[in-house]
């Protein structure tokens, strides 16, 4: 099957149309035009990312399986999991957010749930402990700052 | 003579106890990621990047330790290649051969000792090849003018799908969304380009993350596809009986790879698989039917090795002197000298020549240290292959967070982060290369840059880009990366692929 490669062909063609339609946009540069503007280098990658991905609509590769069944899903967790670490850094603090986040990935990718936690929560309190004493960067600490000697 | 001086102020930044001290651990964490499966080179300077920033380290300092991670990396691929007969990376792929087999006859402490010393005199050899040819490219480049640059930057991106690569026209897509992504922000007269009105945009996308997120988030991704962890049968190593005249025997073998990986390395595009390819295959044609190759021949295991390490020295040179990477790595430590205000290129040799030449004198203190901390401590290297990757990269990947927000403390750089993972599993499922991409976002600004004055010196005339002999010559050979390897790429491969009886992860 050749679709990947095709299909992906034609989102590019979108977006080569798309950049160099938003690059026509540009407005003048301050004191008028010039034989270089914003625009030139921008309206040239738009001329060759249209053309290479014709070739590839034209001449596609051979499609490389994608995980739809249950890989796809852990890989959906996987992506959810970072996504969520990033919003719960400030707020929960980099000790319990690492605990969550790496045990979570560690136990989805095979890890017992204990050890996958206990991992998670070691790797957080060694890197903390690294950054804060050893490198002098002061990662969030969240709730935990009760704990934190004054 | 004028280089000798330049080489003793280099070797007095690199023997300064702090660098040395920075060298000795780039080395040894280099040689673990480099051990570990599924982190190459190119991922473990990237993940590092940040945490050298954060450290706050001066910018020689930073440049030597991340310059012997690469060195280390280089080495430590090769443990998992004889031990599990799993190549770390691509170039690995030709060490398994031998490697594995003397692993298997109960010969592993020999095989990684002769790889070791393989390994140490490839490098050596680059690097005194790097000292020796550096300068005069560097002085040659002086004579460059925008126009030429452009031309060469194209040659650039021509030649990183490398003869390896396997459809150029997707260097080519790939070379494009990163040249892309290289224009959003203000650029250079004041316009707002792509930032949607973003305020973290304006200052463009950093490279740094678009490296972490491509290389580390893409990685942990693929593994949970894969799950192909852990349940190898793993060698033990017996303890080590090597005598000088193994030593000796494998000597013409090391310096004709590293010779021969050396020229590999600076050729653009050619790199490290070559590299070790040809260091393979020459000992096969020299040593003929006197040897047992395939069955753990120690030159086998010697002659790729160091064409392996000597390409990747060699493809240092022209990263420093023309600021044009000719692999993922060298690309990854182009991004560390950018963001640190350093532009590479021949201007370097006079401007930073303390740096230049302190990062050249640190390769080969480097090199020694690998090679002391590489014969006795291969064990501490062998347990550490042990540890399972699903603990592996869940922990690598939460450093590389850490990383990236000691940075900023900005959670908009994380989420691009993860998308750039997103992006780079879809595009390695689809078989776009992931370096190129890396290379646009680099060389954007000074490719536009170039084109400018190029454009302003000709008074918008399109035919100064192909106006003097030189320029010519690099498009030609840039035409030339394009179609080159749709004639020799799948030649190599098959006959790689013939030597090895497996397809191999994707390399350098």
């Amino acid at each position: 099957m050749t679709f990947n490669d095709r299909i992906f062909g034609v989102l590019l063609i979108a977006l080569a149309v798309a950049y160099g339609w938003g690059a026509s946009q540009f407005p003048e540069p301050f004191g008028g035009a010039e034989g270089v503007g914003p625009e030139t280098f921008p309206l040239l990658l738009s001329a060759v990312l249209a053309l290479s991905s014709l070739y590839l609509i034209v001449r596609p590769d051979p499609d490389n399986a994608w995980p739809w069944s249950r890989t796809g899903i852990e890989l959906v967790i996987a992506v959810v999991v970072l996504i969520a670490y990033t919003a719960l850094l400030q707020p929960l603090g980099f000790i319990l957010s690492t605990l969550l986040a790496v045990g979570t990935l560690c136990w989805r990718m095979g890890a017992s749930p204990v050890r996958a936690y206990v991992t998670g929560g070691v790797a957080g309190v060694v890197v903390f402990l690294v950054f804060n004493f050893a490198l002098d960067l002061a990662l969030p600490l969240g709730p935990l700052s009760l704990l934190e000697v004054s | 003579m004028e280089t000798l001086g330049y080489l003793i102020d280099g070797f007095g930044v690199a023997l300064a106890p702090h660098n040395l001290m920075f060298a000795l651990l780039g080395a040894f964490l280099g040689t673990l990621i480099g051990a570990l499966p599924g982190l190459g080179p190119a991922n473990g300077v990237a993940i590092l990047i940040p945490l050298a920033f954060s450290l706050g380290l001066a910018p020689e300092t930073a440049l030597i330790m991340l310059t012997s991670v690469y060195a280390g990396a280089m080495y430590g691929g090769r443990i998992s290649s004889i031990l599990l007969n799993i190549p770390g990376d691509e170039p690995a792929m030709m060490t398994c051969l031998d490697g594995y087999p003397m692993a298997r006859k109960g010969k592993a402490a020999e095989a990684l000792a002769i790889s070791a010393v393989a390994s140490f005199m490839g490098s050596l050899i680059a690097t005194v090849g790097l000292i020796l040819l550096a300068p005069l490219l560097a002085r040659f480049a002086l004579t460059f003018g925008p126009a030429e640059y452009f031309a060469l930057f194209l040659l650039a991106f021509a030649t990183l799908g490398g003869i390896t690569g396997k459809n150029p026209m997707k260097t080519v897509v790939a070379a494009c969304l990163g040249l892309m992504i290289s224009t959003m922000g203000i650029d250079s007269t004041g316009v707002q380009r792509y930032t949607f009105g973003v305020l973290e945009l304006y200052e463009g996308v950093d490279f740094i993350i678009a490296i972490v997120g491509l290389f580390a988030i893409s990685e942990l991704l693929f593994f949970i596809e894969d799950k192909a962890g852990g349940g190898k049968e793993k060698m033990t190593v017996n303890k080590l009986s090597l005598k000088w005249a193994d030593i000796r025997g494998i000597m013409p073998s090391s310096i004709r790879g590293g010779i021969l990986g050396f020229i590999a390395g600076v050729l653009p595009g050619a790199g490290a698989s070559l590299g070790s390819f040809i260091g393979y295959t020459l000992e096969k044609k020299v040593v003929g039917s006197k040897g047992y190759f395939g069955e753990g021949d120690p030159r086998g295991v010697a002659g790729p090795e160091a064409g392996n390490n000597g390409a990747s020295s060699g493809a240092l040179v022209p990263m420093l002197t023309l600021g044009v990477p000719g692999s993922g790595t060298t690309a990854v430590l182009l991004a560390l000298l950018i963001s640190l205000n350093i532009t590479p290129g021949p201007l370097m040799f006079t401007q930073n020549a303390d740096i230049v030449w302190g990062v050249i004198a640190a390769l080969l203190i480097g090199n020694f240290l690998l090679l002391v901390l590489n014969i006795p401590l291969v064990g501490i290297f062998v347990r550490l292959l042990s540890v399972p990757p699903k603990y592996l990269l869940p922990v690598v990947t939460m450093v590389a967070f850490v990383g990236i927000y000691s940075i900023s403390n900005s959670a908009f750089d994380l989420y691009f982060m993860v998308a750039f993972g997103v992006a780079g599993y879809v595009f390695r499922k689809l078989e776009i290369p992931l370096v190129p991409i890396i290379l646009g976002l680099l060389l954007g600004p000074e490719m536009e840059k170039n084109l400018r004055h190029a454009m302003d010196i000709a008074d918008g005339d399109w035919t100064i880009l192909w106006d003097s002999g030189l320029a010519i010559g690099l498009w030609v050979f840039a035409g030339l990366g394009l179609i080159l390897p749709y004639i020799v790429g799948p030649l190599l491969r098959r006959r790689m692929k013939a030597a090895t009886g497996t397809g191999g992860p994707e390399g350098d």
